[in-house]
């Protein structure tokens, strides 16, 4: 197995754990949860995170589900496995000194990024849809259930904002030699997004917007993805690998 | 000398220039190298080596210029140019997570099956413990490592820089003899290097680079030539060097080099001919002239004649 191989499978493979461990705990919660709502939104100050809770009631186990897998779970720790998977891809090469020798074998570079690109990809969306798929059998612990189909779109539409997140984190690091700077420089852009998040006039211009409670909610009730939100996430996520080729073509080890 | 691009199964160049920002690390370079031999590229630090090879593998995009290699010519990213050749980097960085067979393998993708076996055999024979980790590595394994891994595959020329750095003088002599081998089959090896006196054995060929210039470019032969027409005198610091350097000037058939450490009250005289004795003769009779401390004339090292010939100190 190759170097990069293992990263990424054992990197993704500890994502999907505590991915699972999230989920699992917040369904399990789930009949807590349902009997205490009015409780638990009064201890809540921050306004944004009331209408949560509002939508909750409204949506049941679907928006419940939504709000804890995708919005908290996958939008926190899948943002950070993003940054992970793709701050050293090439930075992390130039910083070890290895960037020469990882380009002087006879593989064209567009090649070797792609590879790379697709590594870290897979190992940020493929725990997504993992586990996603184990929703079902966890909600049959508390005699709840969700539909299948709309479940899966919101996977994808959460897969492509992270892929997005991977693809900027990889550009950055086609340019950088410094994969703690890209790191801190993410951590920094993932945090205020959220911040803009929980600011009711200003909470539009959060990419978190796209993978809350509200956009799956969309999802669920057309029973399809919204071209405005998909299309722009996979123009940019082109965009990003494309400027990452240009880059990665002309650097010098 | 006159086969195209496409044909020559050795190394040329033409106008191969680069710059980093300010500075220009090549200045416009022409070469033409093999097919077959051992080149040696000498230089101080800096002075434009690991750009020229990086350049002719592709790793590092020329300004200006044109380049082929074993026939192919420089284009894109150079991936077709290290099909057709070997390179082996100065900088040393491994994966030290890695075993050395692992490290072998991962160096090689892209390389035939015969060759990791041929890597694996290389190592071997040179001593390294395939199933250690990499980090366990002393600099010279690492070195000796990549240097299994370029030697390995089947290609018509090898770009190695400063492949015996960190050896120690054994496995020095071992890797050289490897490469005489090598050279023997036909292959072209193009060498980087900081030991003058490593490259005064193994290459029958030798490149000079100084401050981003290509400074010279002649055979083993013809610097052994020009080092039977050198004579090489010391004079006490003390004495009147100006008079003894134009004293040493009007000698006929003799010219004092340039590059003369006056503060060492040294002189190098590049005679006319390999015979030495007219110019001692001529030299004997200048009464005006102090009794120089030394005289020496024949074999002089290959550091000491680069100074000599072309003013650069610290190869």
């Amino acid at each position: 197995m190759g170097r990069d191989t293992r990263f990424f499978l054992w990197g993704g493979l500890a994502y999907f754990v505590v991915l699972e461990v999230l989920l699992a705990g917040a369904i399990l919660f789930w009949p807590d949860f349902e009997d205490n709502v009015d409780a638990l939104r009064d201890m809540i100050p921050i306004e944004a995170l009331k209408g949560m809770f509002d939508q909750i009631e409204t949506g049941g186990i679907s928006a419940y589900v939504n709000g804890q897998h995708f919005f908290k779970g996958c939008n926190t720790v899948g943002s950070l496995a993003a940054v992970i998977f793709a701050m050293g891809a090439v930075a992390g090469e130039a910083q070890r000194g290895t960037l020469e020798i990882w380009l002087a074998r006879p593989i064209s570079r567009r090649r070797l990024l792609l590879e790379r690109w697709a590594g870290g990809a897979l190992a940020t969306t493929v725990p997504v849809f993992l586990t996603t798929l184990t929703i079902p059998w966890l909600l049959r612990e508390v005699d709840a259930e969700m539909a299948f189909a709309p479940m899966m779109l919101c996977a994808v539409q959460q897969s492509l904002l992270l892929l997005a997140i991977y693809s900027a984190t990889f550009l950055w690091s086609c340019l950088s030699s410094s994969p703690i700077s890209i790191a801190f420089g993410m951590l920094l852009f993932t945090v205020l997004q959220f911040a803009l998040y929980l600011i009711q006039v200003v909470t539009h211009w959060s990419l978190f917007r796209l993978t809350d409670i509200d956009a799956f909610a969309r999802i669920g009730a057309t029973q399809s993805l919204d071209a405005n939100t998909w299309v722009p996430l996979v123009a940019v996520t082109a965009i990003l690998v494309g400027a990452s080729l240009a880059v990665f073509e002309r650097r010098t080890p | 000398m006159n086969a195209s691009p496409t044909t020559h199964r050795g190394i040329r160049a033409h106008g191969l220039t680069r710059t980093f920002g300010a500075k220009t690390a090549l200045h416009p370079t022409d070469l033409d190298l093999g097919p077959g031999g051992v080149v040696g590229l000498l230089g101080p630090n800096g002075s434009g080596k690991s750009t020229l090879l990086r350049m002719l593998v592709g790793l590092v995009r020329p300004d200006a210029g044109t380049a082929s290699v074993a026939g192919v010519a420089l284009a894109g990213d150079g991936t077709a140019i290290r099909r057709a050749c070997t390179y082996a980097p100065g900088e040393l960085a491994v994966y030290r997570e890695l075993s050395a067979r692992e490290h072998l393998d991962w160096l090689l993708r892209g390389r035939d099956r015969a060759a990791k076996v041929r890597a694996a055999a290389i190592a071997e024979e040179l001593g390294l413990p395939l199933r250690a980790r990499v980090r366990t590595f002393s600099h010279g394994m690492k070195r000796q490592l990549h240097f299994a891994a370029a030697l390995a595959p089947t290609v018509p020329v090898r770009i190695l820089d400063e492949p015996t750095e960190g050896l120690d003088p054994t496995k020095r002599g071992e890797v050289l003899d490897l490469l005489a081998a090598d050279a023997r089959r036909g292959t072209t090896i193009f060498l980087s290097s900081h030991h003058l006196g490593e490259v005064d054995r193994a290459c029958d060929r030798l490149v000079f680079l100084g401050a981003g210039r290509l400074i010279a470019d002649e055979t083993s032969d013809s610097v052994a030539r020009r080092a039977r027409k050198l004579v090489r005198l010391t004079y006490a610091p003390e004495s009147d060097l100006a008079r003894v350097e134009s004293t040493l000037a009007s000698i006929p058939g003799a010219s004092v080099a340039r590059g003369v450490a006056r503060d060492t009250a040294r002189f190098s005289i590049h005679l006319d001919v390999e015979d030495p004795r007219p110019f001692l003769v001529a030299l004997g009779a200048q009464a005006a002239l102090p009794a120089p401390a030394t005289i020496e004339y024949g074999q002089i090292s290959l550091q000491e004649l680069y100074r000599d010939l072309y003013g650069v100190e610290g190869c």
